[in-house]
């Protein structure tokens, strides 16, 4: 019994133990308060302090050009003829979206299966081998590549290549979300019942039997969702590719910004938002139809 | 093709199943005693055993999922460290578990001729997903087993008695020489449970297979199969003709005092 | 009658195939799709992943465009946790018990929070920029205002998927709604609300990156910019630099995850 209390004592001496969550929190709180002293005190760095009567002056300013108040001409949002004319921007953006989330879906159909470590070095693999093994590494680490790059920097190294237009925005907007659907699909790979796959490879199935029959039914469902749920994220980022990309609503935004026709950026805006409204609209009925 | 023409002469051996000295230990843990026996072509066999008693690893070690420590697994005059994992070994031996054997996304029309996957090459079965290839065998296996008014639905929403029923079709499918069912029932209530295991056995006895089931239901056991084997421990506790196993055999089998206790 | 159940499947199939051929009808697939030497273009960015421009200058620039890149999103994400947060416990509807003042409040919460995160961070921080001027002002609003709306809508969504009845026991035990609310439904929904804005964090870097495309410093900065000198291997150096970070913080966030909801 009299070894109980020298236990205590050693441990006791111990320095108190760093656990990960612990370690975490303290590094997430430097990071905030790093991060807010570096933006409030950029005005040494920056041209432009963080905040001043100035600014919001100017931001006041701002608001009104965009509602067209004190500007003697009418805003371009009340007028029928600027409408016509962005409709057909807006139709090319929608274009683009449909574009880049079928060219995210091809890439990641062909591809995800051979992502997941189940089937290619797991219990899936009916043997293993450095072809396979290393096939795992290539996908994911084409995944890794194409996920950290953002679509608009995807979309300034395309622009070198094609014409300005609706393709290469929407090539740039499809290989980022090739990245982030790839790797999604992947890991619900990773987490399939593998039963029934392995009652196919005992009935005699192979390797792309068993991927085709069991792997691809089972994840399809989820690989649906996904595919909706980017889609919605890509008409949100259409606008942002297309100005330097050059297709749809997002060359007219950045003309009109730069030629303060700011009346023009409202009515740009408004067609934006009808786009997200829209797009959030039929994916929520197609996912019910996927159902 | 029909169903008929696969029925074929993959049986031909007299001996289906022959085991030399097979025995199973994880580690310092002997799951399966040293056995020796065989099991005629076209016999129905039932294990029995409480839970831990030996059923699945000996059930696995039959299917080649698992390797022995020490003996051999012979399989229509074949030992089956030979056979190479795939399309061999699927002629020979044929699994159907408790559940979860089908895909639950495809329709039952498609998982039963997956039965077909190791005949196909890989483009046949591509084409198959869109187009059902060898369509009217699948048709006759599901209405063997009762349940073609189900072919088009989803394996997943069919109910647990039927997916066995799916499940027994395929094996019709693949019709390998040997068929292994581990406890096939023990998720059904009783009366599909009976349904399934009359259905199991007939198939088997129509077509010739050789078919070897664990079983945790003795009555179902001794009323349908020709023989049982008793487990315990790992241990061979009687190896008859049902008729002749008697009541204080299976008393004795599953009697909880007895029980090893060290694991 | 018979049954037909992958009927809604098949007409999904045959729209998805027919909206991504209409797509394609639409893309001008004339001669000038590919700019002359625009190939040649390619190839030498291509193959200037080999040749990253190492030197000492362009790394300390490479450095210090990150921790810009970084600051940005943690304030930015902090910020977006000081909207989300409370529009997200209004939005969740969880504090009211009178049904119509509930409705009106969560319909009114999440339209605001629909249309903050329906405009993409780099038209928010276009805006601001006009608005503010190049100030870090800019970057931090233009990040938290839409993260801000992804996270009131996540949280207000969690927040009601807590389970009903442990706060059925602490409501018979004479609890207020708001006390329900701090001692059972927020230590509820924590794990996984903390798990998510995590995960934010990797997006958010991404995002941050990109906000010098209006003149914000940071990675994205130094990329575009070396893009207009055309000097393709420190172009690498900061896309090596920018994904390394995502993919950090991407681990770092993932282990967290695991460690929290588990």
């Amino acid at each position: 019994m009299s070894t109980v209390p020298e236990i205590h004592r050693f441990t006791s001496i111990r320095p108190p133990k760093v656990t990960f969550i612990g370690a975490t929190a303290i590094a997430a709180l430097g990071l905030i308060v790093g991060s807010w002293v570096f933006v409030l005190g950029a005005d040494r760095v920056q041209s432009q302090p963080f905040f001043s009567v100035e600014t919001l002056e100017r931001g006041g300013r701002f608001l009104q050009a965009l509602l067209g108040i004190g500007s003697s001409s009418t805003p371009a949002f009340a007028q029928w003829a600027a409408w016509q004319d962005t409709a057909r921007l807006a139709y090319q953006t929608l274009a683009m979206s449909v574009l880049a989330i079928g060219i995210a879906a091809l890439i990641a159909l062909a591809t995800f299966m051979f992502g997941a470590s189940n089937i290619m070095r797991g219990e899936l693999a009916p043997y293993r081998s450095w072809v396979w093994g290393s096939g795992f590494f290539v996908v994911r680490a084409f995944y890794t590549f194409t996920r950290a790059i953002p679509e608009l920097v995807w979309a300034m190294l395309i622009i070198f290549m094609f014409a300005p237009g609706l393709l290469p925005g929407a090539l740039a907007l499809g290989i980022h979300n090739a990245g982030v659907l790839g790797k999604l699909s992947s890991e619900v790979v990773e987490g399939l019942d593998t039963r029934p796959l392995l009652a196919l490879r005992s009935s005699g199935a192979g390797r792309f039997q068993v991927l085709a029959y069991g792997v691809l039914p089972q994840a399809l469902p989820r690989f649906i969702t996904y595919l909706f749920y980017r889609w919605e994220l890509i008409i949100r980022t259409t606008i942002v590719v297309g100005f330097v990309a050059a297709g749809g609503l997002g060359l007219e935004f950045r003309l009109s910004m730069s030629y303060f026709h700011y009346t023009t950026v409202t009515l740009l805006l408004i067609w934006y938002l009808v786009l997200v409204v829209a797009v959030d609209l039929i994916a929520a009925v197609l996912r019910r139809m996927a159902r | 093709m029909s169903l008929a023409s696969l029925e074929s002469s993959r049986t031909e051996a007299a001996q289906a199943v022959s085991l030399s000295g097979l025995s199973k230990a994880y580690g310092p843990i002997e799951a399966l005693a040293p056995l020796s026996l065989t099991v005629a072509a076209g016999e129905t066999v039932a294990i029995l055993g409480p839970s831990g008693s030996g059923k699945t690893t000996l059930l696995l070690l039959l299917s080649g999922q698992l390797g022995p420590s020490s003996g051999a697994v012979t399989l229509v005059g074949r030992e089956i460290a030979q056979l190479s994992p795939g399309k061999e070994l699927a002629q020979l031996v044929g699994m159907i578990h408790q559940q979860f054997d089908l895909v639950p996304n495809i329709s039952a029309l498609h998982n039963v001729l997956a039965g077909r996957l190791g005949e196909w090459g890989l483009f046949k079965s591509l084409v198959s997903l869109v187009w059902p290839q060898d369509r009217p065998m699948g048709m006759e296996a599901l209405a063997r087993v009762g349940v073609a008014d189900r072919a088009e639905l989803r394996a997943g929403r069919l109910s647990g008695g039927e997916q066995q029923r799916v499940a027994i079709a395929r094996l019709l499918l693949q019709d390998p020489a040997i068929v292994l069912a581990d406890e096939p029932v023990a998720s059904l209530d009783q009366a599909r449970a009976g349904e399934v295991i009359r259905l199991l056995v007939r198939i088997a006895r129509d077509s010739g297979k050789t078919l070897i089931s664990s079983m945790h239901s003795v009555e179902l056991a001794r009323a349908h199969f020709d023989r049982l084997i008793g487990l315990r421990n790992g241990i061979v506790q009687f190896d008859l003709p049902s008729s002749q196993v008697a009541d204080d055999m299976l008393l004795a089998l599953y009697d909880i005092k007895g029980l090893r206790r060290e694991d | 009658m018979k049954i037909r159940p992958l009927e809604g499947r098949r007409l999904l199939t045959i729209i998805l195939v027919a909206a991504f051929a209409w797509s394609l009808f639409n893309v001008d697939w004339g001669s000038g799709l590919v700019n002359t030497g625009g190939l040649r273009a390619a190839g030498h960015i291509a193959s200037s992943i080999l040749r990253p421009d190492l030197s000492l200058d362009v790394l300390d620039k490479a450095i210090r465009a990150s921790w810009t890149t970084v600051a940005y999103a943690v304030a930015g994400l902090t910020l977006a946790l000081a909207i989300g947060f409370p529009l997200g416990v209004l939005g969740s509807g969880v504090l009211f018990r009178s049904s119509w003042l509930r409705r009106f409040n969560v319909a009114g919460t999440r339209l605001v929070l629909a249309f903050f995160r329906s405009i993409h961070e780099l038209v928010w921080a276009w805006l601001f920029v006009v608005a503010f001027g190049l100030s870090p002002l800019a970057a931090v609003l233009a990040l938290g205002i839409p993260y801000g709306g992804i996270l009131g809508r996540i949280y207000s969504e969690l927040l009601q998927d807590v389970p009903e009845a442990p706060l059925r026991a602490l409501r018979s035990a004479g609890a207020s709604e708001w006390r329900v609310f701090w001692f059972g439904r927020l230590p509820m929904a924590l794990p996984d609300m903390l798990s998510y804005t995590f995960y934010r964090l990797e997006c958010g870097i991404r995002s941050a990156a990109i906000l010098s495309f209006v003149g914000l410093g940071g990675l994205g900065f130094q990329i575009r910019i070396s893009l207009d000198d055309l000097a393709y291997g420190r172009v690498w150096t900061f896309l090596f630099f920018l994904i390394a970070l995502v993919s950090l913080v991407d681990v770092w966030s993932s282990m967290v995850r695991r460690r929290i909801t588990a």
